[in-house]
């Protein structure tokens, strides 16, 4: 019996208008969107694969230890072109360097981009598939009440609850056509572009989206059955689900964030600063303090030298100069260096006290706008594009143990800092005999520490596993108070 | 007779349901809007004077010297504006930091805006609530207005009487926006009231008649919205269609356009580069440096003794400008770029009329880009103010060498700016400006026309679809 009148239903709604129009400006956004979509992804590419060609062929030109400062970027995502997420907010480098720790930042990129809003393939979903899905359901019962054929179905053996979980079937039936044409029609384009390369992992992620996106019409699908149930005419339960629609799609995002600012404030950054600057000062006390421990001296006489550019990563060197100017350099470097280590530690302490309360406010944002469908639905795309907070700082925290490992190669290959290739090409030995404007050979770094970095599936998954639970649980509870209302429904 | 049928299309939506609805919502949202400005505004100009007065006081302690006037670098801050109100124009992820002295001013900057992990959200202003919510509730009213009482039957009943069609036409137009007028009036006012009540600040009588301004092209913008329904209406039999097709227009008008533009401008040309700003400076001080004979004889040498028959002050002048000049030169050429990225984005969009209302808007209320364009060519003519009130107090000094140049050590070595001290009630300081209302007029004129365009023709198609509709 359900699937007689799901049959019925389903080849009733492949027919009508709603149906037809919303397919074919589904399929167009997506023909139109995703090429233009994957050319800024290209674009993107493109920038950070010349900053990584700029990185190595640096590193090839670096002369003494102290200028290995490589910058990391972050690949960008093919999947940002489904969910964008914070991709163009967040910075997407980690300078490396001994005196100071990778943070997560703002996007350094043209700031009066910020006047527009996200643009993905997800906006299509939860704006057109999600206002389809609605206007699908809102007429179901009440409409079938008005033309009278609701009277009909009942004076047949139809029990209630399998009219309701015919037209659930029917409307999930024709929603899943729409959504997996809309994914097929964009899956097609992105294979077909030259510069885009899908790997497995980026599938699987996509299936993901896939299922994602189902569940999340099919809620509001139910949301729309339940206003088709609880309204006597079609016109109030239209009505309904769109005000209810456009407080989900509009006013709690928007709302959640502002509530998140007014409830938890994030202290200001110039206080940060402040104690950084302050910080900062004291490097020099401890620099005496530690002279004066290590009981060496600085030495007297002329202090000639003369510097090189072109060390790597823009950095000068000390070319060659005068044995004191020398010996008193290493002995700046071998003890300042390692506090400055230790200090960068304590700034990045009082960094991730700041930073710590933004994610606070974050997250409040976050949990305050998962009262909409529409929000959970979005957090689940971005976990899986990688674009959300948590991957763009699972990123940065993979970036500090590298460093760490860059600093212990530099700390071993000069003895602690205390050698003078750290600084100077020119060995003690050479200071007499090295002439002035020869050029030094840059430094043998085969061995350094490569970076490697993978995206962490299961924490992706563990990420998204509570939105994907309220978006299930959002379904049931919209089908469970529909069906409640439809068992008092009075068909008259 | 036209009367009639607007006295009955109104109490009609009146009464309806979705009419309660809107009210309610329309009402919430300009309360919530007038207080969200409210606090933020409080804040904002609490920071604002904090940091003006912050730069006037070093400033004032430049005035020992006058050649110190010339070397501080100035910080001014943008200026919260009232008009915010009606449009905040995304101020608050743009520049609001620009540092200068009388030789060079550096990018704008974004300092101190809070907290980059949240999304980027708009904010609760007129604008956004009419061009999306109220756009959203002018469909709402009007889907239904010519398809609906075909459906009903009525619209067979009224035309049986002698009342021409275009009057119905008109009658319906007025009665929808006497409805949408009402939750919106009431909206404004709310949102005014709360905002006078709280006296965070005066409105002026220019603020009052670009207010007015905001809110005549809203109706205009909205007007859109009303006829384009009455149009689908009238083009389709059931109100059902009219409902689908308006909606997907909706969407695609309002929020699919509007946020494509940031993907125009970024596969449109080129992007500026901050790298590249970086290198084309340094290109630039390498070749002046490397030339440096070209502005005279001994321009690269310096000693601190002024007659040191190594120095050549002029030359040196000469120089330092050169380089000054041409790397002020690229960083405009760059932030020139940035800036029209953006707009190409925004100018290849406004095919939506959305796009084209928030443009007029914060043009008329001088938010957002517009802000930041006018105050950096206030920022400028204040330089050149400045610049030129160096020159003549360091003509009064006979000892100066009345060279103006930007390199501190020489200037102050050589003495080729006045040492006197100034007296700082004379120094010109900077007052940011509101553009006059004809001026802003004058820049939103065109988008303003066109919303009128958009509503003539969607008037033309309504009235000749409404003509040939079968009513049966």
């Amino acid at each position: 019996m359900i699937w007689k009148i799901a049959k019925k239903e389903f080849l009733l709604n492949l027919m009508t208008f709603k149906f037809a129009t919303g397919t074919i400006l589904c399929m167009i956004l997506i023909a139109i969107f995703v090429p233009i979509l994957a050319k800024a992804y290209q674009e993107r590419l493109n920038n950070c694969s010349e900053n990584v060609a700029y990185n190595q062929s640096e590193l090839r030109k670096v002369v003494v230890y102290k200028n290995i400062t490589p910058t990391i970027y972050r690949r960008p995502s093919v999947l940002a072109i489904f969910s964008e997420g914070l991709a163009k907010q967040l910075g997407d480098s980690a300078a490396i360097k001994y005196d100071k720790v990778p943070e997560i930042s703002g996007s350094t990129a043209n700031h009066y981009l910020s006047i527009f809003s996200v643009f993905d393939v997800s906006l299509i979903f939860k704006i057109v598939i999600s206002i389809l899905a609605l206007l699908l359901a809102y007429d179901t019962i009440s409409g079938e009440r008005e033309r009278g054929t609701l009277r009909l179905i009942f004076s047949g053996t139809a029990a209630r609850y399998q009219v309701l979980l015919g037209k659930l079937l029917a409307g999930l039936l024709v929603l899943v056509v729409d959504v997996t044409i809309a994914f097929i029609l964009g899956l097609v384009i992105l294979l077909c572009l030259p510069m885009v390369d899908l790997t497995a992992s980026d599938l699987i992620d996509i299936g993901l989206m896939f299922l994602a996106s189902l569940v999340f019409i099919a809620t509001m699908y139910n949301l729309g059955l339940l206003f088709s149930c609880l309204a006597r005419r079609s016109a109030v339960s239209l009505v309904l689900g769109l005000f209810v629609w456009i407080i989900f799609a509009v006013v709690i995002p928007n709302g959640s964030v502002y509530l998140a600012t007014l409830i938890r404030p994030i202290e200001p950054e110039d206080k940060v600063n402040d104690q950084i600057t302050a910080l900062e000062r004291e490097i020099g006390t401890e620099f005496v303090r530690e002279l004066e421990r290590s009981g060496r001296s600085f030495m007297s006489g002329r202090d000639d030298r003369s510097d090189a550019s072109g060390g790597g990563f823009g950095n000068g060197y000390v070319r060659s100069g005068t044995e004191a100017m020398i010996h008193n350099e290493l002995l700046q470097y071998s003890i300042r260096v390692p506090i400055q280590i230790r200090y960068a530690n304590k700034y990045s302490e009082i960094r991730n006290n700041y930073l710590r309360g933004l994610f606070e406010q974050t997250w409040l944002a976050d949990n305050l706008s998962r009262i909409s469908p529409i929000s959970l639905y979005e957090n689940i795309m971005s976990a899986l594009a990688g674009t959300d907070v948590a991957g763009f700082r699972q990123f940065i925290e993979a970036v500090k143990p590298y460093r760490n490992d860059i600093i212990e190669y530099m700390r071993s290959r000069t003895d602690n800092f205390s050698k003078t290739i750290f600084f100077t090409p020119c060995t003690e030995e050479e200071i007499q005999t090295r002439p002035k404007g020869d050029t030094a050979a840059p430094l043998e770094l085969s061995d350094l520490p490569r970076f490697t970095y993978e995206a962490d599936i299961i924490g992706i998954l563990r990420r998204i596993a509570p939105d994907f639970a309220f978006l299930i649980l959002g379904n049931i509870l919209f089908f469970a108070v529909a069906f409640a209302a439809f068992v008092g429904y009075d068909v008259r | 007779m036209i009367r009639q049928i607007i006295h009955k299309e109104l109490l009609e939506n009146l009464l309806s349901f979705r009419f309660i609805l809107s009210l309610v919502l329309i009402i919430l949202l300009f309360a919530v809007s007038g207080f969200v400005f409210v606090s933020k505004y409080k804040q904002q100009s609490r920071d604002y004077w904090e940091k003006t007065n912050e730069n006037a006081e070093e400033l004032s302690r430049q005035t020992r010297q006058l050649y110190r006037i010339a070397f501080y670098k100035q910080s001014i801050w943008r200026e919260p504006k009232l008009l915010a109100l009606c449009t905040e124009g995304f101020e608050k992820s743009l520049p609001n930091c620009f540092t200068f002295n009388i030789f060079d001013s550096d990018l704008p900057k974004v300092k101190g805006q809070g907290n980059f992990t949240l999304s980027n959200f708009s904010s609760i202003d007129w604008v956004f609530i009419v061009s999306v919510i109220l756009s959203f509730l002018a469909l709402v009213f009007t889907y239904d207005s010519i398809s609906g009482e075909k459906e009903a039957g009525t619209m067979r009943q009224m035309l049986a009487n002698t009342i021409p069609r275009h009057q119905v036409l008109v009658g319906k137009y007025i009665g929808v926006v006497l409805t949408i007028g009402i939750p919106l009036f009431i909206g404004l006012l709310v949102s005014l009231i709360i905002v006078v009540a709280s006296n965070v600040a005066v409105i002026n009588a220019l603020d009052w008649s670009k207010i007015l301004i905001i809110v005549l092209i809203s109706f205009l913008y909205l007007s859109i919205f009303i006829l384009m329904g009455m149009f689908v209406s009238s083009r389709t039999a059931y109100p059902a269609n009219s409902m689908v097709m308006l909606l997907l227009v909706w969407v695609v008008l309002v929020i699919l356009i509007p946020s494509f533009g940031r993907i125009i401008s970024e596969v449109s040309g080129e992007a500026p580069n901050p790298a590249e700003l970086e290198r084309r400076l340094a290109e630039i001080r390498t070749d002046v440096w490397s030339n440096s004979e070209r502005y005279g004889e001994r321009a690269g040498n310096w000693a601190p003794n002024v007659n040191h028959p190594m120095n050549n002050p002029p030359a040196r002048a000469r120089l330092w400008n050169a380089s000054a000049n041409a790397q002020n030169k690229a960083r405009e050429d760059y932030h020139n770029k940035m800036m029209a990225q953006a707009l190409v984005g925004r100018n290849l969009t406004c095919y939506s009329p959305t796009v084209i209302y928030q443009r007029a808007s914060e043009t008329i209320a001088s938010t957002g880009i517009n802000h930041i364009v006018s105050l950096q060519s206030q920022i400028k003519e204040y330089q050149a103010e400045l610049r030129e009130y160096i020159r003549g107090e360091d003509a009064k000094d006979p000892l100066s060498l009345h060279l103006i140049f930007p390199e501190t050590n020489s200037v102050s070595a050589w003495r080729t700016i006045s040492h006197n001290p100034v007296d700082f009630a004379n120094v010109p300081k900077f007052q940011e400006r509101d553009l006059a209302l004809g001026q802003s007029l004058k820049l939103a004129v065109w988008d303003i026309g066109l919303l009128a365009l958009f509503n003539l023709a969607f008037f033309a198609g309504a009235f000749v679809s409404f003509l040939r509709y079968d009513v049966r």
